[in-house]
């Protein structure tokens, strides 16, 4: 075990010149504003449903993670907050420094300043620029704006995407991501307090065996040809899935799709039919999906992929033929049961000086987590939490020197991360504790997952 | 991708924003919701059924995003509609010009579409007439020119919105009974056994 006493903030402080122009160039914006009628800009925070930030407020520069893409024009594709067109100039600024070092044959990877990492992510035609003052790694804000570049993938194709621009270099790509910002804003929160992202696994609804593998079975029953996935999730949270032999479904697509449900309610009204693209696993074309909440009043929502956009009434039929299932074998009552207790306490671990902690199971690509309790109990408070462990995550995971055991002794917690083959497990200890004591209490933690296994994941999964 | 379930289908068509969401929420659950503004995504389908004499008429209907992404896919969302409420914001003239977009498309792919033009957001104008972006006579000349019909519907209020769909119901019912009459067929389909057409007058 490693002791780590690393100050946080201490941060290289390299290309600070470049870093204060971008600033400058930020401040600047301010003349751009003022070219916007405030009948374009009202318009478009009512479409986009939120208010637009003042770019010139210091409110603005607080942020603690800005989120910008461009097109390799340098035209503003999306901004996290305030609208695009008074960044422009600011975009601008940022593709010329991609085109600068590019010119040498570089690539510009990230900016170190004054608290700030400015990274940057290529992925032709688009640019991805994140300005941040967490305490990520840069690999970490990297693997972030990646999920963004697939999020716009999933509603475009990655084809789609390049014919547009080989077609017209300055195309202005929000045309087609009109009412797409929601989504891309609800990912962008969700990563920021969802360990789902950072593990690259997804998170089971608890509940007994016998319950999931008789819905999983139902699921299964309703097969119809062109179908590839059936997902019943609860809330970010899987209830079971069952796929077509041979086919995989990658986290990061089903994280995507995770997003698309939770942050739009326009699901909870008749049966959606909306293409997708999965671009884990096909960039090139559109799945289409049936998506629907199986009672009103429920959290429970289905999701059906299928191969065939003409399919929708097919499809939809076997949303009707599970649900009678469900009702056959009498288990849609328990899984109502299931929905009112989503997360466990740790204090049902039985280990005293025990927090908190996120166990991966790799081959699965699941992992389970208890309730975030006291004393994580405040907004900020949580986000520090899921800070310590995104830490430990990239120290675990350094590229160049990587770690399979950390143990972290910090004022508030105790922190253990533990890195195997087969699983990955992240713990938090009350301060008081030892190193000793919670290199013994891990195995007793290790024996309760193992007896609870059963209800925490699905292991056994359905094929069609 | 009519469906077996359904009698007509029925897709609503236009730009973002105009409120076709709000159109069908009105129709299908009486209510008018209030809050921040959900785009929708594909689209949704819902089915109604709806009486037009002694007859039930399930309408299965499309309400279809309003945003650029969709237009390619737009077609598997209106083939085979017998009637499209095209929808413009009353109050934005843009949004008409959107309007006579989608009404050519329906004239080159789906001629035996009905199609009903829908001016939305009425009560707006009820707030203050000087709001209207669309002016009721061009779009009456336009109605007449492409052989549509006109409603200027409120989802808030609920002004003729059940009115738009009644009506569109009863096309459909007076239509298809006319088309059954007329239509010339080749000679008799022996697997329509259950035809009541075929042999409701000497059955019994």
């Amino acid at each position: 075990m490693e002791q780590i006493s690393k100050d946080f903030s201490e941060l290289s402080t390299q290309l600070t010149g470049m870093a204060l122009d971008l600033e400058e160039e930020m401040r600047q914006s301010k003349e751009d504003k003022l070219d916007l009628s405030p009948q374009t800009c009202r318009r478009d925070s009512v479409l986009s449903g939120k208010e637009e930030e003042d770019v010139t407020m210091d409110a603005w520069r607080m942020h603690q993670k800005h989120v910008f893409v461009l097109s390799e024009a340098g035209k503003p594709v999306y901004s996290r907050y305030g609208s695009e067109e008074a960044l422009s100039s600011t975009m601008g600024v940022m593709m010329a420094l991609v085109s600068f070092l590019e010119a040498e044959k570089n690539a510009i990877r990230s900016i170190h300043a004054d608290g700030y990492k400015v990274v940057f992510v290529r992925r032709s035609p688009l640019v991805l620029v994140a300005v941040a003052r967490t305490q990520q790694s840069e690999q970490e804000i990297a693997h972030e704006l990646l999920y963004i570049y697939y999020q716009i993938l999933s509603l475009l194709t990655w084809t789609q995407l390049n014919h547009i621009f080989q077609q017209k270099q300055n195309y202005d790509l929000r045309r087609l991501l009109a009412g797409s910002e929601r989504i891309t804003d609800n990912l962008l929160d969700l990563m920021a307090r969802d360990p789902s992202f950072l593990m690259g696994a997804v998170r089971c609804l608890p509940m007994a065996a016998g319950v999931r593998d008789a819905v999983s079975a139902s699921l299964q029953q309703a097969r119809a040809k062109s179908l590839v996935f059936s997902i019943l999730l609860s809330r970010n949270q899987l209830v079971s899935l069952v796929r077509k032999k041979d086919q995989f479904l990658h986290p990061i697509d089903l994280h995507l799709l995770f997003n698309l449900i939770s942050s739009s309610s326009s699901f909870r009204e008749g049966e959606a039919w909306t293409p997708i693209c999965l671009p884990k696993f096909n960039s090139s074309g559109f799945f289409h999906a049936h998506i629907s909440y199986l009672e009103q009043e429920t959290d429970l929502c289905l999701l059906l992929v299928s191969t065939d956009r003409e399919d929708f009434f097919t499809v939809s039929d076997c949303k009707r033929r599970f649900q009678e299932r469900l009702r056959k074998r009498g288990v849609y009552h328990a899984l109502q049961e299931a929905l009112r207790t989503p997360f466990y306490s740790i204090s049902q671990v039985g280990i005293p000086d025990l927090r908190h902690f996120i166990y991966k199971s790799k081959s699965s690509g699941l992992f389970t987590s208890p309730e975030i309790e006291a004393p994580y109990v405040s907004e900020e408070e949580k986000e520090r939490l899921l800070g310590l462990y995104q830490y430990l995550h990239s120290r675990a995971h350094n590229s160049s020197h990587p770690l399979k055991n950390i143990y972290f002794t910090g004022p508030n917690e105790n922190l253990l991360a533990w890195v195997t083959s087969a699983f990955e497990l992240y713990v938090c200890y009350s301060p008081l504790g030892t190193k000793a004591g919670a290199i013994s209490t891990v195995n007793k933690l290790m024996k309760w997952i193992r007896k609870e296994e059963d209800r925490l994941f699905i292991l056994t999964p359905q094929t069609y | 991708m009519s469906g077996p379930r359904v009698d007509a289908k029925v897709v609503l068509l236009g730009k973002e924003y105009v409120g076709k969401t709000s159109l069908v929420e009105r129709y299908v659950h009486q209510r008018f919701l209030v809050g921040p503004y959900q785009n929708t995504i594909g689209a949704a389908f819902v089915a109604k059924v709806i009486a037009v004499g002694d007859r039930a008429v399930t309408l299965g209907i499309w309400d279809t995003a309003g945003s650029e992404r969709y237009e390619a896919m737009s077609r598997i969302y209106y083939r085979g509609a017998r009637a499209a409420i095209v929808c413009y914001d009353l109050t934005d003239g843009s949004s008409f010009e959107r309007a006579k977009f989608w009404v050519n498309e329906l004239q080159t792919f789906e001629e035996n579409c009905r199609i009903y033009l829908c001016g939305t957001k009425s009560d707006l104008l009820e707030e203050d007439r000087r709001r209207r972006g669309v002016d009721f006579h061009d779009v009456q000349d336009y109605a007449d020119e492409i052989k549509a019909e006109l409603f200027e519907t409120s989802s808030k209020t609920g002004q003729s919105v059940d009115e738009l769909f009644q009506k569109v119901a009863e096309d459909y019912v007076r239509f298809t009974a006319f088309q059954l009459m007329t239509e010339e067929k080749g000679g008799i389909d022996l697997s329509q056994k259950s035809s009541p057409y075929f042999y409701s007058c000497c059955h019994h």
